[in-house]
């Protein structure tokens, strides 16, 4: 088990109060058991995590920011100082609402250092930092990204309408909706183990239509 | 990769996996590219039926991520303490609050009580104050010592907003007039200070 230094101290470690305790979604005690994993030293556990909320802190990173450039190296720093103090997370709140306010911080740092900074003219800037600059711009919302962004979107949506009526069904009540796979199982009136197979089922289907676009 | 090991990742997702599963899902995914590459699609797939402009990460970040946190050599921080026993969250804050305000109530007699309580005594008008027996620290009698003084004049600093005035004030002054350092230094250097 590696050796966890303390906690910077810093404000992000915080976690958040809800107040009275709450009964915790399917996700958020999936959330929590994953971080439990991180915590007992599975570095893996966390790279779960990331591809799960990296879509929403970087959307969220980008708002704050509105400079989608800086967007994902903010973002990546809210997950670094997230895993760095994953130790203090006790779950009294939920793992995105705590994940949400390191980015929230890290947002504003970001903003008051950049606000601190003399004006970068490109004309200044060095081979190497040119090079990063446009390194930066490959990841964020440049028009490739958006028109990719875009025709996924497409090809999410042009699946899910050829779907099965069952398999659309429950992944829509499952992904748009949020509903558990028993809250589903009541409003399809069908057993909780199709509604697992209906919605594997159904992203199985998203993803034969997606791969072509990710690879 | 089987179809059950995916519908494995999808119950995991969506937080309907079995706590039993999830280990040795997880450790076959940090082995497997494939099963990962499965996870990320399906959060694709989710987050762009949730909105249009959903998908926003581009391919590589979470392998960003992953490398930043391997290359920096970020060890993961100590976990934390665990809860006091049979104390539930709500109440430890407002109980730490009332220890710290009583602490420096405390404080604020013990440096002002003294003075008063001896003459009062000496007028035999009425008895000496009483003091818990807690709170009887090696004050009465002889003077406080330095370490006493200073330790007194840091708890005020630290804690200075519940403290009175009066109790500050005599704090400082005698954490000052015992230390050795400040009585030694010649008015000279005091000066150039």
């Amino acid at each position: 088990m590696p050796n966890f230094p303390p906690v910077d101290g810093s404000e992000e470690a915080h976690e958040p109060r809800d107040g009275d305790e709450r009964p915790m979604s399917g996700v958020e005690q999936s959330d929590l058991e994953l971080v439990r994993r991180v915590q007992r030293g599975e570095r893996a556990a966390f790279d779960l995590l990331v591809l799960r909320y990296q879509h929403k802190v970087v959307k969220l990173v980008a708002r704050l920011l509105r400079d989608p450039a800086e967007a994902e190296d903010v973002a990546q720093e809210a997950f670094v100082k997230a895993y760095r103090a994953i130790g203090s997370f006790r779950g009294d709140s939920a793992f995105y609402t705590w994940l949400y306010r390191i980015a929230v911080n890290t947002a504003r740092n970001a903003m008051a250092s950049r606000q601190r900074r003399p004006l970068d003219y490109e004309s200044d800037l060095s081979e190497s930092e040119q090079s990063t600059v446009e390194s930066r711009m490959r990841h964020s919302d440049t028009p490739e990204a958006v028109a990719l962004s875009d025709e996924i979107h497409r090809t999410v949506n042009r699946a899910v309408g050829d779907l099965p009526e069952d398999l659309r069904t429950a992944v829509i009540l499952r992904e748009v909706e949020g509903l558990s796979y028993e809250e589903i199982a009541q409003a399809m009136d069908c057993p909780v183990g199709t509604v697992r197979s209906r919605i594997f089922r159904a992203r199985e289907a998203i993803d034969r239509s997606l791969k072509p676009l990710l690879e | 990769m089987t179809d059950q090991i995916r519908e494995q990742i999808s119950a995991l997702l969506d937080g309907e996996l079995a706590a039993g599963e999830t280990g040795l899902l997880v450790r076959r995914m940090e082995r497997d590219t494939e099963l990962r590459r499965v996870f990320a699609s399906y959060v694709i797939a989710g987050e762009s039926l949730r909105s249009p402009g959903g998908v926003v990460a581009s391919r590589d970040f979470a392998a960003r991520v992953s490398a930043a946190l391997a290359e920096g050599g970020v060890a993961m921080p100590v976990p934390a303490p665990e809860r006091v026993a049979g104390m539930p969250q709500k109440w430890r804050r407002p109980l730490a609050g009332a220890a710290v305000a009583a602490g420096a109530a405390l404080a604020a007699v013990l440096l002002v009580q003294p003075d008063a309580g001896r003459e009062r005594f000496a007028g035999g008008r009425a008895a000496p104050p009483v003091v818990p027996a807690a709170a009887m620290m090696p004050v009465g009698g002889a003077s406080p010592t330095l370490a006493q003084n200073q330790r007194l004049a840091g708890y005020l600093v630290a804690h200075g907003q519940y403290a009175t005035p009066i109790g500050r004030r005599v704090a400082w002054s005698n954490a000052l007039a015992t230390d050795p350092g400040i009585a030694r230094m010649p008015p000279e250097v005091a000066g150039q200070r």
